[in-house]
């Protein structure tokens, strides 16, 4: 025994392998040692799956997992009620920053961007474009407010702020639970409804009765005006406005045949509109200014020839084989120009205007014979001078005749400010006219550019839309109030967002005292009462910002296409939808196109 | 503000903005008073150089090109300033300079008090655009108040002792007040020159100016005619040409050669002398062409080579070469003559008329310049400034400019005010009259409106070594007691206080342009609430 113990065999207890001593072991120990191997080893995955739950892991990290990978690395997904929300923090950011210009007392922005231009702007939708927002849902909204500057072209400004009211009234809802789908149909409802309200109770006035119809026109530039630089000399531009656009073909109402031009220097007051067209002096050679300035009744031709002395074709070569066949190409190269500006003295113009250059021997040519000529005058130009003159542009000198020249009362080369100015005043046909802006720096002219675009798009749609409504917050106090009764006969869900759409149409009175710094609770809760006691009489009650008090807007001449507020509602709720109806973003990375950048794919 | 960056409830940030890390912003209340600060800070350089005592301004450009000057547009132009509202002043300036020529430094003075008292109005908690409101109003009632102090000074052709004072008064500031009397003459005489009377109409491209460094400032002169900064072609022709009648061309001294691409094979020597011959005739085609038809002088836009030259010579035909297109075009103008774009057309009636033309040499420099004078057409004037260094000479210019402006704006509206900030202070006491008829808040506006105007009598009086605070309320005692509005601030000590008698005056529609452009300039900066700029990469 003593000696079994005292001398193990040296060579297999240290040297003994795993194996072996595995080996050694009973069975049905070796079972039992696998099984708890097992459980170790399942106890070791369910803790490291419930760590991973607890705490998630670096989105690179992600990667190393074994993941079956559909969207392209990068891919940025979000999803459900929590993204919904974000989006409409998101665009209710936006709206906070275009909220203080709205309304008479509305502050401007100066944006400079990359390249250092300075825009100082009211207007909404330029401010929404300048923002350079990447948000997706928030994108939205920049796109409502250009889609209400082209169609409308005023109220920019409102209908982001009445997109950003609807999402925060039913936001609440949202947190609730309530389902998307429910709201959307809801404020749908309420859209129908409103613009259901506003027909019923626009105004129309009868376009036959000129004095009235001219001052409906009138009434509506100036409220559009009242936010704007401007807005102090309301008048004087309201004038020129209307003017402007009556003076266009009734039916059609081509703005682009209104032309603004800009010149620094002056004072807004010295701002004209000319019955016909104006453009700068375009670069001229020497010899122009030997020519006549001024016509009475021209006969002006429009060309698009250029008249120089050139090669005729520039990969021609010609050949000459004799001497004395020299000066014969030459000759033939001094005819060609020649026989054009022969044609067109032979028609009988004494204006010559060109969208090509009009080279100096030409210019001489012309000087010598009391004609006057300008090249490079741009397309635009061009095309108003001939609606307003009555000619045609003509691509060749070949056949012209006194039939293709057009005519005006009178021409002239006049200077305004530190340029000079081609004018044509008195034209037969006028459907065409041209406002001169002054003022004293260029982004201010840039301004007043801009209010005035409003301010003729939204004569334009009362031309065309004779009814209006009450402006000052007066036709969203009476919605509100329509809605909130509409509602309570509303059995569901309904109801509830109907009620929410009703409290978002007040942001614009609320936003408009604000702005002008009321007590904003004193005016709405004033307003509110009103409008709930006599419906009838108070229909027409708003915000009056220079009285300071509440009044009747309709009786104050703060009148606006009815038009404007339908297209506002309608595009503000569709906003609204759109960004409700979406529940999950998902961003693809930057490629290396920085054109696909921040276009997000939306299901 | 929210709108840069924001987190949603989950505490996730997300991006509205395109590169907002890169966009600096300031709303509210704070970017007001730092545009107002920006825009003092500005007018403040340029307040020194306000009025007859004024101090000029040196300005070093990056080339390290030196501008002295004294006017406001140009000193505003050249300080390239980066600050926004900054800028906007620097067009404010423009701007009046390109209309009217003259009182840019006075408009951004006033601009810059306007807004330093918008900024008090600011702190008593009144909206911005009450402010501005109030500032309309304002300045409605001063340009009202100027049409009706302003008087109309008669002058025709042959009576021009008003015109001159206005000149002088523009000059007065400037840094040739040396020959003060000269240079209005001067200024004068040019744009009466010129001008089209009936039509009221005064174009400023046929009043040339040339400056050559050397002399002084009392050399300068206006020459009736054209000065053209070259020399005859060749040396040997002869200096002066006397009732002179000019070709004016437009085409090179040289063998037609047609646009289009071409090519001239010579297989033979018979053809490559041909060739040779026909270049020679074609030469002497021309010359002949030129004495044929009567002149005595070409003058032409492009070069010639030195064959046409000596034949040139040989024909006793002074040539000019390379003049420049507006200065061919001058030259036609002022010798009744017709641009003659080729040989064929030349004509004995298209020629330039000028009783001489001279070349000049200046100095030891070798420079010379030639002068086309008495023409059958004295519309076009050149005005020849000389000066003791090319900043003088400039600086001339510039003065001369401006003062040829004020006589513009007389002869297109000849009413006045007077000078020495006497229709301001006139200006002033009218606003404040009449803001105690307002009930609104807009009443404090106005009077910061007057107190702003009083800035420029304050500035004048201080730059003038005058007490400024009691030189301004003596003025404006003056004014209220004898109810005379001519009355200002005697910047060159004469001890009279009249302006009307001091001859000191200024057009009417220059000072409402800087009443108009400064308020509206004010109102635009007072409306602004929130500043996003986008900062470029190397700033940072």
């Amino acid at each position: 025994m003593l000696r079994r113990q005292a001398a193990p065999p040296p060579q297999n207890s240290p040297r003994r392998s795993l194996w072996a001593v595995y080996k050694s072991v009973e069975p049905r120990h070796r079972v039992l040692l696998g099984m708890a191997f097992m459980g170790f080893s399942m106890l070791g995955l369910w803790v490291s799956d419930k760590l991973e739950e607890l705490l998630p892991p670096p989105a690179e990290s992600r990667v190393t997992q074994p993941q079956v990978i559909v969207l392209k690395e990068g891919t940025d997904t979000s999803q459900g009620v929590p993204q919904l929300l974000s989006n409409i923090a998101a665009c209710l950011a936006v709206c906070d920053t275009i909220r203080t210009t709205l309304g008479p007392r509305g502050m401007d922005k100066l944006i400079v961007d990359s390249q250092g231009r300075v825009t100082i702007s009211n207007d909404g939708a330029t401010i929404m474009k300048l923002l350079d927002v990447v948000q997706p849902a928030a994108r939205t909204l920049v796109d409502i407010a250009r889609a209400q500057d082209a169609e409308v072209g005023d109220g920019t400004t409102s209908v982001v702020l009445l997109a950003g009211e609807l999402l925060k009234e039913v936001r609440e809802h949202i947190e609730e639970g309530v389902g998307p789908q429910v709201i959307i149909k809801g404020l749908r409802r309420a859209a129908e409804l409103a613009i259901g309200r506003i027909r019923e109770l626009a105004v129309s006035v009868d376009r036959s009765d000129r004095a009235e119809f001219r001052a409906l026109l009138e009434k509506c530039a100036a409220t559009s005006m009242n936010s704007k630089l401007i807005g102090s000399q309301k008048e004087f531009f309201t004038k020129i406005v209307v003017d402007a656009v009556t003076r266009l073909d009734q039916d059609e109402l081509n703005e682009d045949m209104i032309g603004i031009k800009k010149i620094p220097g002056g004072a807004m007051q010295d701002s004209l509109l000319v019955d016909g067209v104006a453009f700068k002096k375009s670069f001229s050679y020497a010899g122009f200014e030997q020519q006549p300035k001024a016509f009475d009744a021209p006969r002006i031709v429009c060309l698009n020839v250029e008249l120089e002395l050139k090669a005729e074709k520039d990969n021609a070569e010609v050949r000459v084989d004799k001497v004395s066949e020299y000066q014969a190409v030459v000759d033939a190269e001094w005819k060609i120009i020649f026989d054009k500006l022969d044609a067109i003295l032979a028609a009988g113009a004494n204006v010559v205007l060109s969208r090509l250059p009009i080279g100096d021997l030409a210019t001489q040519y012309f000087a010598d014979r009391n004609v006057f000529c300008a090249g490079r005058v741009s397309k635009d130009d061009l095309d108003r001078v001939c609606e307003a003159t009555g000619c045609r542009v003509q691509s060749t000198t070949t056949g012209l005749a006194a039939a293709h020249l057009g005519t005006c009362e009178r021409f002239e080369e006049r200077q305004v400010g530190g340029q000079r100015f081609n004018i044509f005043r008195g034209c037969p046909q006028a459907k065409t006219c041209t406002i001169i802006l002054r003022g004293g720096a260029e982004q201010f002219i840039d301004e007043v550019e801009r209010s005035l675009h409003d301010s003729i798009m939204v004569v334009r749609r009362a031309v065309k839309n004779q009814s209006v409504v009450a402006g000052g917050g007066a036709i969203e106090m009476e919605l509100s109030r329509y809605l909130r009764e509409a509602a309570r006969q509303i059995e569901g869900k309904q109801q509830l967002v109907i009620a929410a759409a009703a409290r978002a149409l007040e942001v614009i009175p609320r936003q408009l005292c604000e702005n002008a710094g009321f007590d904003t609770t004193d005016f709405i809760t004033q307003l509110r009462a009103r409008h709930a006691q006599d419906p009838e009489r108070a229909k027409w009650h708003g915000v009056d910002i220079a009285e300071e008090v509440v009044a009747d807007m309709f009786a104050k001449f703060v009148w606006e296409p009815a038009l404007v507020k339908i297209n506002a509602i309608a595009s503000a709720v569709e906003a609204a939808c759109l960004i409700l109806s979406v529940d999950e973003t998902v961003t693809t990375q930057k490629s290396q196109d920085p054109m696909a950048a921040g276009q997000p794919m939306r299901r | 503000m929210s709108a840069v960056y924001t987190t949603d409830e989950y505490g996730r940030p997300f991006i509205i903005v395109r590169e907002q890390d890169k966009k600096a912003r300031t709303s509210g209340i704070e970017a007001t008073k730092a545009h107002i600060m920006a825009a003092k800070t500005v007018a403040n350089i340029v307040r020194t150089s306000l009025g007859p005592r004024g101090l000029d301004k040196v300005l070093i450009s990056p080339d390290g090109d030196i501008t002295i000057s004294n006017d406001g547009a140009t000193i505003m132009s050249q300080m390239a300033i980066e600050n926004q509202i900054g800028r906007l002043l620097v067009e404010l300036s423009k701007s009046q300079d390109d209309e009217i020529g003259d009182g840019t430094t006075g408009i951004v003075v006033l601009a810059g008090a306007l807004l330093e008292q918008a900024e008090e109005l600011l702190d008593r908690g009144i909206h911005p655009i009450r402010i501005s409101d109030g500032f309309e109003q304002a300045c409605k009632i001063a340009v009202a108040h100027l049409d009706q102090v302003s008087d109309v000074i008669p002058w025709s052709k042959s009576d021009t002792g008003d015109l001159f004072k206005c000149a002088k008064t523009s000059l007065g500031s400037k840094i040739v007040n040396k020959c003060h009397d000269q240079f209005a003459q001067i200024a004068v005489d040019a744009v009466l020159a010129v001008a089209d009377l009936e039509r009221k109409d005064v174009d400023f491209e046929l009043i040339k100016m040339e400056g050559k460094v050397g002399g002084e400032l009392a050399d300068t002169e206006l020459v009736r005619g054209v000065i053209i900064d070259k020399d005859f072609s060749h040396p040997q022709m002869p200096k002066v040409v006397k009732d002179a009648r000019i070709a004016i061309l437009t085409c090179p001294f040289e063998p037609p050669k047609p646009k289009t691409k071409h090519k001239l094979d010579i297989t033979s020597v018979k053809e490559f002398e041909e060739l040779q011959k026909y270049e020679r005739d074609a030469f002497e085609g021309m010359v002949r062409r030129v004495k044929e038809c009567g002149a005595n002088i070409v003058a032409c836009q492009w070069g010639f080579d030195d064959e046409a030259n000596s034949l040139l010579l040989q024909h006793r035909l002074p040539a000019i070469r390379w003049v420049g297109g507006p200065e061919v075009e001058l030259l036609a103008i002022a010798t009744n003559g017709r641009i003659v774009p080729r040989f064929e057309d030349l004509s004995s009636e298209k020629l330039g008329r000028a009783g001489t033309v001279r070349e000049v040499a200046y100095g030891t420099t070798n420079e010379s310049m030639i002068v086309v004078e008495d023409c059958a057409n004295s519309k076009a004037v050149t005005v020849f400034v000389r000066g003791g260094n090319k900043m003088i000479v400039e600086e001339a210019k510039r003065s001369l400019h401006d003062a040829m402006c004020v006589v513009r704006n007389l002869i297109v509206d000849n009413r006045v005010v007077y000078g020495g900030a006497a229709a301001e202070i006139s200006c002033s006491l009218a606003v404040e009259r009449e803001a105690d008829q307002v009930s609104t808040i807009e009443q404090y506006a106005m009077r910061s409106f007057a107190r702003a105007l009083d800035a420029i009598p304050m500035a004048l009086a201080e730059n003038s070594g005058l007490p400024p605070i009691e030189t301004l309320s003596f003025v404006k005692s003056q004014q209220v007691a004898l109810g005379v509005s001519s009355l200002g601030v005697d910047c060159m000590d004469t001890g009279i206080s009249d302006m009307k008698r001091q001859f000191v005056f200024d057009p009417l529609i220059s000072k409402r342009q800087q009443f108009l452009l400064a308020t509206q300039l004010v109102k635009m900066i007072l409306k602004i609430d929130d500043v996003i700029v986008h900062k470029n990469d190397n700033q940072e």
